[in-house]
This record gives structure tokens, sequence and C-alpha cells, in this order.
């Protein structure tokens, strides 16, 4: 059975059970990288090392040693814990979907698939939604039931009626509640001007966070086709205006290319990790994104 | 402009439609959400204007469908401006060249002379430039120019106007002018030189009839005068025995005193009697002449007068004679039925100067005899025909002859009957358990042969064989509908039929006076060729030279002056030949049939009682007046007149729009979701891969 193609947001939206959505991908993407099912995450081997005096002996791979009369210990990676802390934006503009899924569907999606592959690796994982206000916290935590709190906090983030987006306000509070080093996981639209973004989660990579910004957008944002003129409205602000097809496929291009440019090049430039997320595209590549961060973490 | 259904202009109010649709429910447009317009910049507004434009074309064409479509109910018209508006006319300049038109108007020669002296005249004060046309008027109109403005061309037209034996018809004029006057739509100033004889008015004085734009200017020659002529003789078209001849001259005076006339017979060229006539004043005398020694032939015959008036020409009537032996009947016979040949020749010989004699024989001897030397083939109950008999029987019937047959008992036998070749089904006998005897049920009594024979009234017809005409005409049926006597024509010659025979056994006919009718109009129907046609007639009878079954058959015809009248087209394919000059024609008609006309001027021509005045005033009053312009009449001219329709165009302009239309609407109506099929196709094939 493949796996995979449950990695397809359009399948995984008929899926009303989070926490199966999160397993169903999870475990889609590992078979993905793996031929062989025996290689545990929590478990999985690193290398071997020469023992060294002081080095506790149950780590000692007492096979090799029958085999060459030298001691050498096993190291596995899941031995290392980290934080991470999951920041879901639920301003209204993440409700816009041009096709079956909408972006607060796909980055709800991705939340819990990252929660849920931080749970697997004994990570202390925690949710934080916001929009211009911080709307539900879930502190970072390795104890029992704290899956099934972050899953909940995470079906439960629903964009409200003139939900904006604003940084400021709730990013001031982050820095309260994100104490410990670890990885934030920042996903939203970023509809903002990428100076006002960067400056504004650029001070939680101070205390030695791994920053990693999701950029989730609609096919339709990123290259809108237009037939005809069109009137659109701004979801959030509630804003009218005629569009014609001409600006859309040149003007509107132009801008929101450098716009993704920008923000891309200014949290290389802070040492944070942009990954721009198309929801027309399957979840493996933003998981991949992550692993690679939790890799460098170890 | 005008229109005929103004009121369907109403449905302009339609235009607002397309209005609404364009310019009022596109600011209804639902709003599509995006996410942020923090891109986008107020200057987009032209784009709208953009998209207003990209609809005006289509938001024009819809407008112009529904302006078309009621225009196209409303049938609007223009109204030409009519030629009597602009002041145009043509002068039409008729000249009578009919028969009595040859009557002497004293030193300026014959009426004739003096009304082309009076229309030179006439042509010479049209103005240069005005459009003219001369014609020629007898028994028909004959246009001698176009509508042409050269003055000399209109003068030798009238120069040109020849004299004919025609009879002047003013209802044809008039005809002629209504026709020119309907093809032209521009006005009509007629100038008539004529003699304007009363006898040349049509019986009906609506046929007088001019249309409203067309003005009559009577210039009349002559007038009335003394005039006498022979009017009728009767004579035997053919004649058997010299000596029994009788011919009968009426002699008629018009406008003249009582007066002594000398008639004169003429046969040939040569003088044979004399004798003097009284005729009283506006009267008429006969005289008859007994005997003419005629040769065997057609005889050119004569009866003169010595007149001395105005018109010469009918001061002498032509007729024809033929002096022949009696035609040969052949009656073929077995011999079963010998009464049936008393009663036949009885019945054939009644006649004082009989035309016909009867030879009987044997089926035998009829086989190998000459048929053509026979007027007429008789078949009396035949049980069976000699081989070839039928065939030679056919033979002479397509070749013109005709063969009267009898069915009886004996020829009940036959499959099918001689010649004829309609099936016999059964013999139909009257007896004790049914009806005693059968009548004659219909009859065409309008046939040549069955005319005197009063519906066979009381005749009693016991048997009759019954044929179903497939190819024949039924003349009379039994009143069980069995048919009695039939016809058909074969060639150029006829097969009669009668059902029954000829004797007392099979009816009791030839006991009864229609018998001898019978026989004599049957024999001479069949024995002449068919329908005889008069060989004395007045100018203008047209003469059949053809039926149509005899197409390569060549017809000849030679004029009074014995030249050929027929080219060699004409003679195998003419049907017909007009007579319109007098004088004797020898005719040769296609099944060979020769024979002389004689052909006279209508005498109505020789009455030369002018018309009446305020007659002549009427049948101008029927047209316009040259000096009033457009009156009341003039209006009901232009009503009549036919107006313009543009309705055939306002259809074409409405398919034409409605087809641009559908085109643009596909261009910009198409659904925003909807791909072409290349694109779709491309689709497809990168969600395989």
């Amino acid at each position: 059975m493949n796996l995979q193609r449950f990695l397809d947001p359009s399948v995984l939206a008929g899926i009303s059970s989070l926490d199966l959505i999160a397993k169903t991908v999870v475990d889609g993407f590992i078979s993905g990288l793996h031929r062989s099912p025996d290689f545990g995450f929590s478990q999985e081997f690193a290398e071997y090392r020469s023992y060294a005096p002081g080095d506790d002996l149950r780590h000692v791979d007492w096979n090799v040693f029958a085999r060459t009369e030298r001691a050498y210990l096993k190291r596995y990676r899941g031995e290392t814990n980290c934080q991470v802390n999951v920041l879901l934006d639920i301003s209204k503009s993440m409700q816009y979907g041009s096709r079956n899924i909408h972006k607060i569907e796909y980055a709800r999606f991705l939340a819990a698939s990252l929660v849920y592959l931080a749970h697997l690796q004994r990570d202390a994982a925690g949710l934080i939604v916001f929009d211009q206000e911080v709307r539900f916290f879930v502190p970072p935590s390795t104890r029992q039931g704290q899956l099934h709190r972050l899953l909940h906090g995470i079906d439960q983030a629903e964009p409200a009626e003139q939900a904006r987006t604003d940084y400021s306000k709730p990013f001031a509070h982050l820095h309260d509640f994100l104490v410990r080093r670890g990885v934030v996981v920042l996903i939203s639209d970023f509809w903002e001007q990428p100076k006002t973004i960067i400056d504004t989660v650029s001070p939680l990579r101070f205390r030695g966070n791994e920053l990693v910004l999701f950029h989730v957008l609609d096919p339709e944002e990123i290259h809108p086709k237009l037939k005809h003129s069109v009137l659109l409205e701004d979801l959030e602000s509630g804003q009218r205006m005629e569009v014609s097809p001409d600006y859309a496929s040149h003007e509107y291009k132009t801008k929101i290319d450098a716009h993704i440019e920008e923000i891309s090049s200014l949290a290389k430039g802070q040492g944070m990790d942009y990954f721009l997320v198309d929801t027309s595209r399957p979840l493996d590549a933003a998981l991949r994104e992550y692993l690679a961060i939790r890799t460098g973490r170890m | 402009m005008g229109f005929f259904s103004p009121w369907f202009l109403g449905g302009l109010l339609a235009v607002g439609l397309p209005v609404w649709l364009h310019l009022l429910k596109r600011h209804k447009t639902d709003p599509k959400p995006f996410p942020s317009l923090m891109f986008f910049e107020h200057r987009e507004q032209s784009s709208v204007m953009h998209r207003r434009l990209d609809y005006l074309l289509l938001f024009a064409l819809r407008m112009l469908m529904l302006i078309l479509l009621a225009l196209l109910f409303a049938e609007p018209y223009f109204r030409v401006k009519s030629a009597k508006e602009l002041g145009q006319k043509i002068v039409v300049v008729a000249v009578d060249n009919s028969a009595s038109m040859r009557a002497s108007a004293g030193a300026s020669g014959t009426r004739l002379d003096q009304a082309k002296s009076q229309a030179l005249s006439f042509v010479g004060t049209i103005p240069q430039g005005q459009k003219s046309q001369v014609i020629a008027l007898s028994s028909q109109v004959q246009a001698l120019t176009q509508q042409v403005t050269d003055q000399g061309e209109l003068k030798a037209a009238v120069s040109s106007v020849p004299q004919t034996d025609g009879r002047g018809s003013f209802g044809e004029l008039s005809r002629f002018l209504r026709t020119l006057n309907e093809s032209t739509k521009t006005p009509l100033e007629v100038h008539f030189y004529s003699d304007l004889q009363k006898t040349g008015m049509p019986p009906g004085f609506a046929d007088l009839r001019l249309d409203p734009d067309t003005t009559i200017q009577f210039h009349a020659v002559g007038g009335d005068a003394p005039n006498w002529t022979v009017e009728n003789v009767v004579a035997p078209r053919q004649v058997f025995d010299p000596k029994k001849v009788r011919i009968q001259a009426t002699i008629a005076g018009y406008n003249s005193p009582a007066a002594k006339k000398n008639a004169t017979l003429v046969l040939n060229g040569k003088t044979l009697q004399s004798k003097t006539v009284d005729i009283p004043a506006n009267g008429r005398g006969q005289v008859e002449f007994l005997g003419l020694d005629a040769s065997y032939g057609f005889n050119k015959c004569e009866v003169r007068i010595d007149a001395a008036d105005a018109l010469a020409a009918d001061d002498h009537y032509y007729f024809s004679v033929e002096r022949a032996d009696p035609k040969k009947v052949l009656f073929v016979d077995d011999g079963r039925r010998p009464i049936a040949q008393t009663y036949f020749r009885a019945a054939l010989e009644a006649a004082a100067d009989a035309p016909f004699t009867l030879e009987v024989q044997r089926p035998e001897s009829a086989a190998s005899a000459n048929l053509t030397n026979y007027a007429v083939v008789v078949l009396n109950d035949l049980a069976t025909l000699p081989n070839g008999f039928n065939d030679s029987l056919t033979r002479y019937v397509m070749g013109g002859g005709s063969v009267f047959i009898a069915l009886g008992p004996a020829s009940a036998q036959l499959p099918r009957v001689p010649v004829d070749d309609d099936a016999i089904e059964a013999t139909r006998y009257a007896d004790r358990t049914g009806d005693r005897f059968l009548v004659v049920g219909d009859i065409d009594t309008g046939h040549p042969a069955l005319k005197s024979v009063e519906r066979f009234d009381d005749v009693k017809f016991y048997q009759a064989v019954h044929v179903t005409p497939t190819k024949s005409r039924v003349l009379a049926k039994l009143g069980d509908q069995t048919p009695l006597v039939l016809e058909r024509q074969i060639g150029e010659g006829k097969v009669f039929v009668f059902t029954s025979t000829f004797d007392n056994n099979s009816n009791d006919l030839p006991r009864h006076a229609y018998w001898v009718p019978f026989v004599q109009q049957t024999v001479a129907y069949l024995g002449g060729g068919g329908a005889e046609q008069p060989v004395n007639v007045t100018t203008g009878t047209y003469v059949e030279l053809r039926t149509g079954d005899s197409q390569s058959a060549a017809a000849e015809v030679m004029d009074p002056d014995g030249h050929r009248a027929l080219t060699l087209e004409e003679a195998t394919k003419a049907r017909t030949f007009p007579l319109d000059r007098e004088g004797f024609y020898e005719v040769k008609t296609a099944n060979g049939r020769h024979s002389l006309m004689a052909v006279h001027t209508d005498r109505r021509e020789s009455d030369f009682t002018v018309i009446p005045k305020e007659t002549l005033d009427l049948w101008g009053a029927t047209g316009g007046t040259a000096t009033e312009g457009p009156g009341p009449n003039g209006q009901q001219g232009d009503e009549q007149r036919k107006p313009w329709n543009l309705a055939p165009y306002l259809l074409i302009g409405l398919v034409v729009v409605s087809l641009v239309e559908s085109v643009v609407a596909n261009k910009y109506l198409r659904p925003p979701g909807a791909v072409d099929g290349k694109h779709e196709a491309a689709r497809r094939v990168e969600t395989t891969v």
C-alpha cells in the first residue's frame, strides 16, 4: 500500500480526524524515507564510538566485543530531546483556498504532522495559535496526553471574523512563553511587509531558537489566473477592488514574487529557515524541511 | 418611408433589455474573495473601462438585433417617386390598320393613308427627347417601335404601317395600354388614329378600361358612309352531285339606301350565274344559285356584288367547295348477323346526297384489302380476326384511318377489343331473373357522334359486352355502368367501339329514330378524320395543322399568293397557323388531309357606324386627363403603385447580426472555468505522468 498518496492535501481533507491525518502523514512520510520499517525513529542508530572509561556499560555492543574483543558504544539519535513550538497563524486571510483545501486546513495538517513527528521523537512540543492576539497556547511538554492536547488545539483553530494578521502584538507575548531554546516553527501566509515580519520574529532567534518559517500560499495567490476583470474583496479588511486579468498576470505577479523573495532573503539573512509551501503540493516537502532542521539540532 | 404595421414599433421598447443586462446587471457582480489586496492598486479602474469596451460590441449587436426585429415586424417600405410625379410620360401613336381602313377617303386615298398622314403630322410636333412609341391595331396590337426619342424612327414606323384584313379590336388596344402602363410605371399619352367603328367595341365596356395614368385622344378618319357587302354564303362543303347544289348568299347594306344589286357566282374565276337582288335601306337581301358545275377536287368559289361603294374589299365573299365521289365504308361481316348489315346500310344511305357508300367484305378478304381506300372500316361482331388483320387495321388507324367496332356475343370471346386493345371482361345479359333490359344511364351528348341521339331514350339493351376502358374514353354508359360507346385516339386515327350489336337482337336501337343520326354522325365523324375544320372562315382564324401525336409528319400551307407560308421547322412543329389574309389557303395537315380554306374579312368591318361621342368620352374618362394633372385618380394610382418593401433586406440583416452576436457572445460569455479542448488534453496527460 502506498501511504504516500495520503500526503496529497486534497486527500487529507477528506479525513475528519486530525490525529489520524497526522499519523497518516508521518507514517507515509517515513515509509517514503526508509525502505525498512525496522528502523524506529527514537531508536535510530547513529554511530559507534570507542569505549572510554566512565561510559555507561549498558551501551556497549557486546556482540561486537565478542567478535573483535574491542568495546564499542552504540549511539542513538533519539537520545537528544528538544523543545518544538509550533506557531499557527489563524488570521482571516488563511481562510482562502482556490481548490479543495483552504490554507488554514493545510496549515493545520502541517502543524499536526509536526507535533506528531515531535511526539514520536520524544520532543517536547508546544502550540501557539494566534491572529492579532494569542488565541490558544499549549506549553511544550512530554507529558502523557500532550499530543492530544496539541491536536485538539490545532483542530479547534479557526479564523475568526475580521481576524487580521498582526505579528507585533502576539509575538511580544511569545517572548515570555519561549524561555527554553528549541525549534520554533511559524506557519503563516505572511501577508505583511517582509521587514515587519522579520523584525517581529527575529528576536525569537536571539534566545538560541531555531526559527523555521513555513510560508503557506495558495497557487492562485502566487499565479492568479483571471479570464475577466473581477471584483476582488480583501478577506481581512473587506476592501473591494476591480482587477483586470492583465494586471494580475503581470504587475501582481512581479510584486508577489518580489515579496516572497524578500521574505526569503531577509529570513536567511537572519539565520532563519524559510520554506514556501504551496497548498497544491504534498506535505512531505514541509516535513522534510523540518527534519533537516531537527537533524541540525542534534 | 412608411410602415405597413407601425404598431409593431412598440417592440423597440425591448431595446431596454440589453441595456438592463449590460449596464445595470453588470454592477451586481458578486465580489471574489482574495486574501489581501496589498499588491493591487486603484488605478485598475481602467480595466473596468476596458471590460466595458469589450462588451460594447455585444451590447450594440443585441440592440441592433432587437431594432431589426421590431422593424421587420413593422414592415417598413419606401414609396419611390413615380414617373408621374416626375412629369414623365410616354406618347403612344396608335394607327388602326384593320380591314375597314381600306375604305376610300376621297382624294387623300384610303382611310389608312389619311390616318398615317395625320399621325405623321403629330409625330413632327412631339418635343425632342420625348419617349414615344408607334403601334398598329387590327385584331392584335403590333408594336412597330420601342419607346424611342428619335422622330425619324417614329415617322418611318408610321409610314410603314401595313394594311391588314383583320378586324379592329379596341379592347385589345386598351389591354395593351394597361400592360404598357403597368410595366413602365409611366403615364401614357395615347393618340389613336382610326375610323372608330362601333363594331370594334368589345362586348363588355370594362374591357376598354384604361389605367388612371393613361390619357387617350381620338383622331377620327372617314366617318359614317353607305356600304354594301356580301355578308354570308351558305354552300355545301362537299359536292357529290353538281345538279343538286344550292348556294344561298346574303347581301347586306349599312347606312345605305334601298338599292338593287347584281350578285354573281364565280367558280374558279369563271362567272357562272348572275342575279339581281333588292336590298332595302339598312337591310339585307338573299339570292340563291342552283347548281354548281364544279370539277373534281377543290374549287375556288366567290359571290360578288357590283356595289361601287367606299370599301371594295367586302364586295365579294370567298368560299371553297370540294367535288368528290362518295367515300367508301368497308363493312366487315362474317355472315352471322346479316340483318345488321341491312340496318347499317339503310341508315348510312338515308341522306339525300349521301357522302358514303357501303362495301361489305368477309374478314378473310378484308385482311388482304387496301384499307387506305376506305374512309371507315366497320367490324360487325367478329369472333376471330384473320392473321395480320389486326396489325393492318392498327397501321391503318395510325395513318389516319378510323375503325367502328360493334361487339356482340361472338366478339365477347375475344380477350381484347381489336385495335383498341381494351380488355373484354364479360358479357352483360338482361334476363328475366333480373332487369328485363338496360337503358343508357350516362351519355356525352356534346360529342359530334352523339349530339342528335336524344340520350337513346327508350332504347332497350338486352346484351352488352363489358369492356374495361383503360385507354379509351367512355362516351356513353348503361345504367349498370357498363360502357356502351368508347373512343380512343391512336396516332392520327380513331377507334370507335359500340359494345352492343347493330341488329335488333341485343338491342332495339335500329328500330328507333336515333339509329340513323347515330350511324350517319358517327361515320361522318370518323370518315372526316375527326372534327371537321370549317373551310370558310374569317381573317384571324387559326387552322389546326396537327394533333399531339404527329410531331414528325410535315404540314403545308400555301398562302393566297401561292407561296409556302411555313418554314421547314414550322412545317414539322407548328400546331396551328393564323389565316390573316383574305383569299384561298391550300392546307395539308400532318395527317395528310388536304383542304382549301376560303378566308374573308370579318363582315363587322363593313359597318362604318362611328362610336358615339358620349361613348368615346366615357372610354377616355376611364383613364386620366392630360390637362388636369394628378387628381383623385392620380392619388389612387399612387396607392396602387407597389411600394418598395424593405422587409427582405431587414431579414437578411437580422440573420447576419444574429450570427455575429452568437460568435461574439461565445467569445465574451464563456464560463470562467471553461478550458478549451487542447488545454484539457494537456492537463490529462500531465496527470497521467
